[in-house]
């Protein structure tokens, strides 16, 4: 108590910032999984937060939904970032009925010729698996694997720091500073120019430093364009891939992914929130944000309700925070050009299958263990050319004929999700622009489900036959449906110029916006990468601080 | 004087040093101060390589006092910065055609007017539409803003606020080119030291001029320009800069930097101009070797290096392919990591790692150029007749997708089908290089990849050149009928004979990860080498290529700063002892 009061009396004095007594109402805007976690804390930290979703589920982009009847998949989202260790401790999830199952091997890699590659959690595993291609890859692979996580610890130390504030750096930006100047100094002189080295490089020329098998290198580099708009030679793609290993230091990343599908996960995150005292409403969309002198006063619905708040936390993505939320006119010029510059250009589409049966892989020979490594995520995209070429494809405003596809086949794992003996063929699609050159997603909606169904059954010649249902979610669908700006599930694009300080806007990194009251949480922050809940965890921190 | 002398009679009575080196060297010396001992073969410093850069250095460290040999593998010096008559009459800037980053402070120290050293302007960018219209950039920058106004009123505005803002951008990168860069894993005060003053400099700007220069050292070039312009032909012209050297197309991050790397020119303390130099581009590298004459450089071509001595770790000369040695303190190597540690270096004599940064060094040539004898002048369609256009650079980008589509082929292994085609008529402005009413077209060319995937560049040398005159005919029609006669350079090529490994004209890629203290391999990007005594000194090392000069300049520093008693006592091993 005597630390608040000593806190309020600072901020008093500093006299820019809101100074909220405790107990306050505070609006956040969306109910996505960093919204939530963003919730909890703030429930946690004495503040009464108010969560408003649009739709009538929380969850925003981890959610499950039946798509086709009797068939549910986690509709966007299909495998967790991972969630922060410390986050998921926080908020208990143990205790809310939320199993997370974690297939292994975690990757299947297959080839149109009938070779394979496993990916393991052990590393030992994954090497055998990788010697049937390559001795020497085999025997890099551990060394690999190391580097990464060597690597991978400096970003997940980057990750849970605010960005600092550059002119007037606070004592805890030095401080943070100097821990992470530790954390680089870790590395050793070696590690440190890898990291330099490494951070703008192109995540093809990453992966072949070490090997020299094309499918090995296809499906680690395929981790540094997820969600992205660069190919495997655009250089900053490692550093994507990097970010992505600070939530799992594994090469080819997480494939995790909750009972129940991924609204099962956010769901508990919902129950954790309201059992610490946030209230959550759905079916609640915010029409507006209503400001007065540079500061927020309240919020107005679309039902016309208006509520009267001193502080707004918006987990949607900056650009309809700033464009379809705030009045334009309240916006400093600098500021509104910055965020107009923000690029959230959406390159992913998710395609969702209803199987009569389990589609048969010829590279996986007919035994006991075939369901077991068909249960974690399956890599579609087997040369590095085959990446590049699909993401040729949408630099001329086109989607891939040939796309790399990400699939997961949940209901091996959690049959309850389909019928008994059916399953569900979750996809992730790349690459398919946001903007089409010719036609609109809505005459070319099925031709991109066609597509799929084609690439897959060059690896599973069976699939055609299989389907009974087909869920086609298209870059447009994911802004109109389920309020992605752009379409891009990252909330703006993972670039060089759009991380750390200066995601989302350089000078604006900090939680903080132009508009006193108005925070962001979302994955438009800094880090911003995946289900994680990094950027909710740091926005409740500095929102907390600046309230007090 | 006398000591040299003694030094002389030394070796003349004791035939057996002859065989050199240091350690019976050293012995010789102690106490003594000169190190010359062996009439005509000894010296202070051998520079391989005559290009600008190996002659800059050998320059200064001539100034300085020191003996110095610059040694040519071909008949002519310059490197890539070389003027040959290949057709009787035409003057071929073969390799590198303009110039602009050449530092004002080498000109001056130089005194390089004075050795024959005039540079005269090259005014403005051309760039021909395939719809019949063109975008016409000048040097008077309210001439740019009317053209640019009938493309669209937007960009006209927009482009007098993207040159006021890239000035300053300019003028914090400057003073980056002219230093040896900090090593940022080190505690030493120091590295420190720079360390603090590079983000003290970047703390002073204002806070937009932070955001683009974030912006330029990480976006692509494309993303760049698309936040300031609207007209396609604008764009593709401008960001066509961002792609020159390099293997990566105007989309791909990191390019916006290269941008920013050719914005910098200056000529005359104007920036942003070019220019070409009287008498071809070899007339600079001329100048400069005349300069380095007068110093004392003693400068020998047609002397190929075969090797470079070692003894103990130590450079202690270098041998020719004819065999004969040359002893030195120092070899200052001005050509690329390739050459100078896997060609001219025995592997075993080279530390693993560094070893390993060598042979991971992106080199990746990705362009071609094709020069051409012309009996008249072109005539482009869409402005006919002779005209002011044509004695600037001609510039074929007619749009955004052009330009990817040129990178989407060489990706696979493709020269472009319709490739970026920079070109300029130097006849025009310096009517010396070709015979009256004649002039000379010189046309880079991006991308040709320095390995095709289907074929040979032997093979496909004419192809590739008929190639780039049909799409010059796209806008130009009179050129096939007007061609007296042609070079056709390919990657192969500059590899070949002007020893560029890979055909890179920067001698190694010049991306994010290959710059500043990456450059050429990390933590040895300080122009010294694990071998003590060898330096570099070429575009290989920070701040890359284009006719700069600054690289032999500042090895030249750093060698005289090392320089104690008899030979550098360079903080190589020191730096290795604290990995």
């Amino acid at each position: 108590m005597e630390r608040q009061f000593a806190a309020l009396h600072c901020d008093r004095v500093k006299g820019v910032q809101l100074i909220m007594p405790i107990g306050q109402r505070v609006v956040l805007i969306g109910g996505g999984h960093n919204a939530l976690i963003t919730a909890f804390y703030l429930a946690k930290g004495g503040f009464k937060p108010v969560v408003l979703e649009r739709r009538e589920m929380v969850g925003g982009g981890a959610i499950t939904e039946e798509f086709h009847p009797g068939f549910r998949a986690s509709t966007l989202a299909h495998t967790l970032g991972p969630l922060r260790a410390d986050v998921a401790h926080d908020l208990q999830l143990d205790k809310f009925d939320c199993e997370i199952l974690s297939p292994d091997p975690r990757v299947f890699a297959p080839t149109s010729d009938g070779k394979a590659l496993l990916f393991y959690d052990d590393v030992a595993q994954t090497a055998a698996a990788i010697g049937h291609f390559s001795a020497k890859d085999a025997s890099k692979y551990a060394q690999f694997a190391r580097s990464l996580e060597e690597t991978a610890s400096f970003f997940t130390q980057l990750a849970s720091i605010t960005p600092p504030a550059i002119d007037k750096p606070t004592p805890e930006d030095l401080w943070n500073l100097l821990k992470t100047g530790r954390s680089v100094r870790g590395l050793g002189k070696t590690g440190i120019f890898d990291l330099l080295r490494w951070g703008p490089m192109a995540v093809a020329d990453f992966v072949a430093e070490f090997f020299e098998t094309e499918l090995l290198r296809a499906v680690i580099a395929a981790r540094g364009i997820f969600g992205t708009a660069l190919g495997p030679r655009s250089a900053g793609s490692t550093a994507v891939l990097l970010l992505r290993a600070a939530a799992d230091a594994h090469p080819v990343g997480s494939a995790a992914f909750p009972r129940g599908g991924l609204g099962a996960f956010t769901c508990a995150l919902a129950e954790s929130a309201r059992q610490v005292g946030a209230e959550i409403r759905t079916d609640a969309e915010v029409r507006h944000i209503l400001i007065k002198d540079g500061a927020v006063t309240g919020i107005v619905l679309t039902d016309g309700e208006e509520i009267t708040v001193e502080a707004i936390v918006s987990g949607v993505d900056p650009k309809r925070t700033f464009f379809h939320l705030v009045d334009p006119s309240q916006l400093d010029p600098t500021f509104a050009n910055r965020m107009k510059n923000f690029r959230a250009n959406g390159t992913v589409a998710k395609v969702n299958l209803a199987l009569g049966g389990l589609p048969a892989f010829p590279a996986l020979a007919d035994n006991e263990s075939y369901l077991k490594t068909l249960s974690g995520r399956i890599h579609i995209g087997p040369e590095i050319d085959y990446l590049e070429r699909a993401f040729d494809a949408s630099k001329y405003g086109e989607f891939s004929k040939m796309p790399w596809l990400d699939v997961t086949i949940p209901t091996i794992l959690d049959p309850s999700l389909a019928p008994d003996g059916k399953h569900v063929l979750s996809a992730y699609v790349q690459f398919a622009p946001f903007k089409l050159r010719e036609g609109n997603w809505y005459t070319r909606r099925r031709d991109l489900g066609d597509a799929v169904i084609k690439a897959l059954a060059a690896y599973a010649p069976n699939l055609p036959g299989l389907v009974e249902g087909i869920q086609v979610i298209t870059p447009q669908d994911l802004e109109t449906s389920y309020g992605f700006t752009g379409g891009h599930i990252f909330h703006g694009e993972l670039a060089l110029d759009q991380l750390f300080t200066m995601r989302p806007v350089l000078d604006w990194a900090r939680y903080k916006t132009p508009i006193r009251g108005l925070f962001l949480c979302g994955s438009g922050t800094h880090p911003g990468n995946g289900l994680t809940g990094a950027s909710g965890v740091n926005a409740a921190r500095e929102i907390i601080r600046d309230l007090r | 004087m006398f000591n040299l002398r003694f030094q002389q009679l030394f070796f003349f009575v004791d035939p057996l040093a002859v065989a050199f080196c240091n350690d019976r060297f050293e012995v010789a010396l102690d106490g003594v101060e000169s190190e010359s001992y062996r009439m005509g073969q000894h010296y202070d410093v051998v520079v391989i390589g005559g290009g600008h850069n190996g002659l800059v250095n050998a320059a200064y460290l001539a100034k300085a006092g020191k003996r110095v040999v610059v040694l040519e593998r071909r008949h002519v010096l310059g490197g890539a910065a070389v003027t040959e008559e290949i057709i009787a009459g035409f003057l071929f800037s073969e390799c590198s055609y303009v110039v602009s980053l050449l530092r004002p402070e080498i000109i001056r120290e130089l005194d390089l007017p004075r050795h024959g050293l005039e540079i005269l302007p090259l005014d403005g960018t051309f760039s021909p539409m395939p719809s019949g219209d063109y975008l016409w950039r000048m040097n008077d920058h309210a001439k740019s803003v009317r053209d640019i106004r009938r493309h669209s009123r937007l960009d006209a505005e927009a482009y007098d606020e993207f040159s006021k803002m890239m000035t300053p951008m300019c003028r914090f990168v400057k003073p980056m080119l002219s230093m040896v860069p900090p090593d940022p894993t080190t505690l030493n005060p120091k590295d420190l030291k720079q360390l603090y003053f590079l983000l003290q400099r970047f703390r002073e700007l204002s806070s937009d001029e932070r955001y683009t220069l974030v912006q330029l050292m990480t976006m692509s070039s494309a993303d760049f320009l698309d936040q300031w312009f609207e007209t396609d032909v604008l764009k593709a012209t401008m960001s066509a800069s961002g792609i020159i050297g390099t293997y990566l197309g105007i989309r791909s991050p990191g390019t916006a930097y290269v941008l920013l790397h050719h914005y910098m020119g200056e000529i005359d303390g104007a920036f942003r101009s070019w220019g070409f130099s009287r008498g071809g581009t070899g007339a600079i590298s001329n100048a400069i070797a005349d300069a380095a004459r007068e110093a004392g450089v003693e400068i020998r071509i047609k002397a190929p290096v075969g090797k470079i001595l070692t003894k103990n770790g130590r450079a202690c000369g270098v041998a020719l392919q004819d065999g004969e040695e040359l002893s030195a303190n120092v070899v200052s190597s001005s050509v690329d990591p390739h050459l100078t540690f896997e060609k001219f270096l025995d592997p075993h004599e080279l530390p693993a790692d560094f070893l390993e940064g060598v042979r991971r060094y992106k080199f990746r040539g990705s362009s071609g150029k094709v020069n051409l004898a012309l009996d008249a002048l072109p005539n482009f369609m869409c402005l006919p007749g002779p005209g002011a256009h044509l004695r600037g650079a001609i510039s074929i980008s007619p749009s955004m997708d052009y330009m990817e589509r040129a990178y989407d082929d060489a990706k696979y292994g493709h020269y472009s089908r319709r490739p970026y085609i920079d070109m300029v008529i130097p006849s025009l402005t310096d009517p010396s290089v070709a015979p009256p009413g004649k002039h000379v077209l010189s046309c880079f060319v991006q991308y040709a990849p320095y390995k095709l995937a289907e074929s040979t560049w032997e093979d496909q040398r004419e192809a590739f050149g008929d190639n780039v005159i049909n799409t010059i005919a796209e806008y130009a029609p009179n050129i096939k009928d007007i061609i007296i006669g042609r070079q056709v350079l390919t990657p192969f090529d500059l590899e070949r004979e002007f020893g560029l490994t890979q055909g890179n004209i920067f001698q190694g890629e010049l991306s994010l990860e290959q710059l500043f203290f990456l450059r050429p391999v990390a933590g040895w990007a300080y122009y010294r080498t694990p071998i003590q005594n060898l330096y570099m000194c070429g575009s290989a090392t920070h701040p890359g290529g284009g006719i700069m000069g600054a690289n032999g300049r500042i090895a030249s520093q750093v060698i005289l700063k090392e320089w104690k008693g008899s030979s550098p006592r360079s903080t190589a091993t020191a730096s290795k002892a604290s990995n």
